[in-house]
């Protein structure tokens, strides 16, 4: 009896050791893998940002080709969200409950980013450049949550700024989007305007599915504007452009860096685009610039799609991503979250081919320890769809 | 003044294109009293189909659009006798459902197909070309799109009421049973009808896709077409016409006058308004069927 009692603990024991490397190690990482995931909008009215997501993934095809990370190869998990915060929601805790997802890079949208922060933040899960410069993410810090994309608050400022000190704009309008994206925008420029002892002369906001922008147009017509800022969506803005033009309204336009990827908005707008100003996060293509030049040849040349393109949306998934590899090295081979938190706390002067990147300890009342990037610099779109760089890097707060 | 004649003017432009698209739904419905829910897709597919013929076949715009044209009648025909048809004893909720389906098959597709990034099609005329007289404006297009419009409401008009396979569909629609006894090929009048139909939705996603191009550019003009056939009257071919000016004349006002916040959310509040207090349309005529 004693005997057949020993025979099934020990059977029972072996098992129960058959889980120990399992048991012990983090969710996410293996002795030869790291699990991590992103959603991006590859369908949907944000689809021209779904490149992000793809650049993140053939940027990781790379990493792992040269190496890996102290051992380990990344397994890539990107799903499409459409950018739609209830499927972003249900696509992570999928993969999180289901796979164990070790942290989570970029993710598109300010309002899909939302959906899940809370969710993240209760388990502590590492989520590293959120694609959107939302005050959300670091307003309060939270512990799990590291920032890279320079604040849309600091964007708007930069450029209401450089409009009226560089360019004596008087009368500056602003379109936005209705959502959270764009009410951030609206924010930093009606910030800016009241530290010039200005108001906006108008205020135009739209929903996601408008595509009839006559009226919001005509308002802004009416307002007699000189500048008007647009914090929309790619469609959107390059609508307002043309039906501008059409009215035969011919304001300065500026824009976010979301609208930055020049070729796709003088395609999308037939040459109308040429002029605008935006904001941008990343080095320019064709400037030279030495890292961002081996991107395009050992990471875009080698593994992107045949229809894919090299611009700023594509490769911003490659500078959202830097400072989390960065922290993945650091880390070491004993990789845990709090291990890989701490090393990306570590990181300061960091300078990929974006803005420069510096993280702190965990501050609940400083949000710059999880704002890594404050830094931004204004383009203008040339006929030829190339940017002209009208200021260096500038740091905004 | 200048403002109002302006915002009159731009509801008659955008009204064109919820037209197209409610001219559409119509013809369906007038056959099969099915709200056809993947008409935007059917034209989504048949605008990319022209763009793939224009940049990867390198074809010049007016032949592309002719075989687009036919490509748009063959998808309708084909979707009706591969699908529709086939749906054992449908009911008018099935049908919504099967529409509904195609709508993301399609839809899909196209998403995996062509991708998701914005373009323009080619067009020898410009989306933001536009004539100006006085102070007020409206793009070349829009004008192109208002005769398309009217054009085809026209031809639409005339072809139910004196063709005889105009009269056969209109037959179909009354009592299916009985256009069967005097010979009418029921079968094959709905096909058509579904061919027709797809025809007039590509040409609302052709003159659509000049200005802008991706997976979900027909989404906001069918669900416009579509509050557009309410109010009008979903038999009514000349009621969902008005009814599709009349709704962008109001959204502008509104917009222009009240909220433009809310502008989108007019047409929807017509539509639950239009079903309370006339449920068959402003322009349909009220048909009770005796049994």
């Amino acid at each position: 009896m004693k005997k057949g009692l020993m025979l099934v603990l020990l059977v029972f024991l072996t098992f129960l050791l058959s889980f120990a490397p399992n048991l012990f190690a983090e969710e996410g990482v293996t002795d030869t893998q790291i699990h991590l995931g992103q959603w991006g909008p590859q369908t949907g009215p944000a689809a021209a940002w779904g490149n992000v997501a793809r650049g993140t993934g053939d940027y990781f095809k790379w990493i792992n080709d040269n190496g890996g990370i102290n051992g380990r190869k990344i397994v890539y998990h990107m799903f499409d969200d459409g950018y739609n915060p209830a499927k972003t929601k249900a696509g992570v805790k999928e993969l999180q409950e289901g796979t164990g997802m070790f942290a989570w890079a970029c993710g598109v949208g300010t309002s899909p980013g939302l959906a899940v922060r809370d969710y993240l933040a209760e388990r502590n899960i590492p989520w590293v450049g959120p694609a959107a410069g939302s005050m959300h993410w670091v307003n309060p810090p939270q512990k799990n949550l590291f920032a890279v994309y320079p604040l849309y608050m600091g964007e708007a400022k930069a450029l209401v700024k450089y409009a009226i000190e560089k360019m004596g704009k008087k009368r500056i309008a602003i379109a936005y989007l209705n959502d959270e994206y764009g009410k951030n925008g609206l924010r930093g420029a009606l910030a800016e305007l009241k530290a010039h002892g200005m108001e906006a002369v108008e205020q135009v906001s739209m929903e996601a599915k408008d595509s009839d922008l006559k009226p919001h147009v005509m308002k802004l017509r009416k307002s007699k504007a000189d500048m008007v800022l647009m914090w929309t969506t790619v469609g959107h803005s390059a609508r307002i452009v043309g039906i501008s033009k059409a009215m035969q309204f011919a304001p300065q336009f500026m824009s976010t860096s979301t609208t930055s990827d020049f070729p796709l908005m003088m395609n999308i707008t037939k040459g109308l685009w040429e002029g605008v100003i935006t904001a941008t996060l990343g080095e320019l293509p064709g400037s030279g610039y030495p890292l961002l030049d081996k991107y395009k040849k050992e990471v875009f040349d080698k593994y992107a799609a045949k229809e894919e393109r090299w611009g700023v949306f594509y490769y911003a998934g490659i500078i959202f991503t830097e400072p989390m590899i960065e922290g993945l090295k650091r880390a070491g081979r004993n990789l845990t979250r709090e291990s890989f938190i701490a090393a990306m706390e570590s990181i300061k002067g960091f300078k990929g081919i974006g803005p420069e990147v510096n993280f702190k300890p965990y501050d609940k009342n400083d949000m710059y320890s999880r704002q890594g990037a404050s830094q931004t610099f204004l383009v203008q779109c040339l006929a030829n769809g190339r940017a002209k760089q009208l200021t260096e890097w500038m740091d905004i707060k | 003044m200048i403002d109002l004649i302006q915002m009159i003017v731009n509801g008659i432009a955008v009204g064109s294109s919820y037209a197209l698209m409610g001219l559409a739904m119509v013809i369906i419905y007038k056959t099969s009293e099915v709200p056809n829910f993947a008409q935007g897709e059917m034209a989504l597919i048949s605008s990319f189909f022209a763009m793939m013929l224009l940049t990867s076949f390198n074809m010049s715009v007016y032949p592309a659009f002719v075989l687009t044209f036919v490509f748009a009648v063959i998808l309708g025909c084909f979707l009706e006798f591969a699908i529709l048809r086939r749906a054992k004893e449908p009911n008018v909720l099935g049908m919504i459902v099967i529409t509904i389906g195609i709508e993301m098959i399609l839809l899909g597709f196209v998403s995996w197909k062509f991708g998701a990034e914005q373009k323009t099609m080619p067009f020898p005329i410009g989306p933001y070309d536009s004539f100006i007289i006085g102070d007020i404006f409206i793009s070349k297009l829009e004008v192109l799109t208002l005769v398309a419009a009217l054009l085809l409401m026209s031809v639409l008009y005339l072809f139910f009421k004196y063709s005889k396979l105009g009269l056969a569909m209109k037959a179909t629609q009354q009592n299916s049973v009985a256009a069967q006894i005097v010979g009418i090929r029921t079968n094959r009048i709905l096909m058509m009808t579904w061919g027709i139909s797809s025809l007039v939705g590509a040409v609302a996603g052709l003159l659509i896709s000049p200005t802008i191009m991706h997976p979900f550019m027909m989404w906001d003009p069918m669900l416009k077409g579509f509050a557009a056939a309410v109010m009008g009257g979903m038999t009514s071919l000349p009621g969902v016409v008005i009814a599709a000016y009349m709704l962008g004349i109001i959204e502008n006002l509104f917009g222009g006058y009240i909220s433009i916040e809310f502008k989108t959310v007019v047409a929807f509040v017509i539509i639950v308004f239009v079903l309370c207090v006339r449920p068959s349309g402003l322009f349909a005529r009220h048909y009770v069927k005796k049994v």
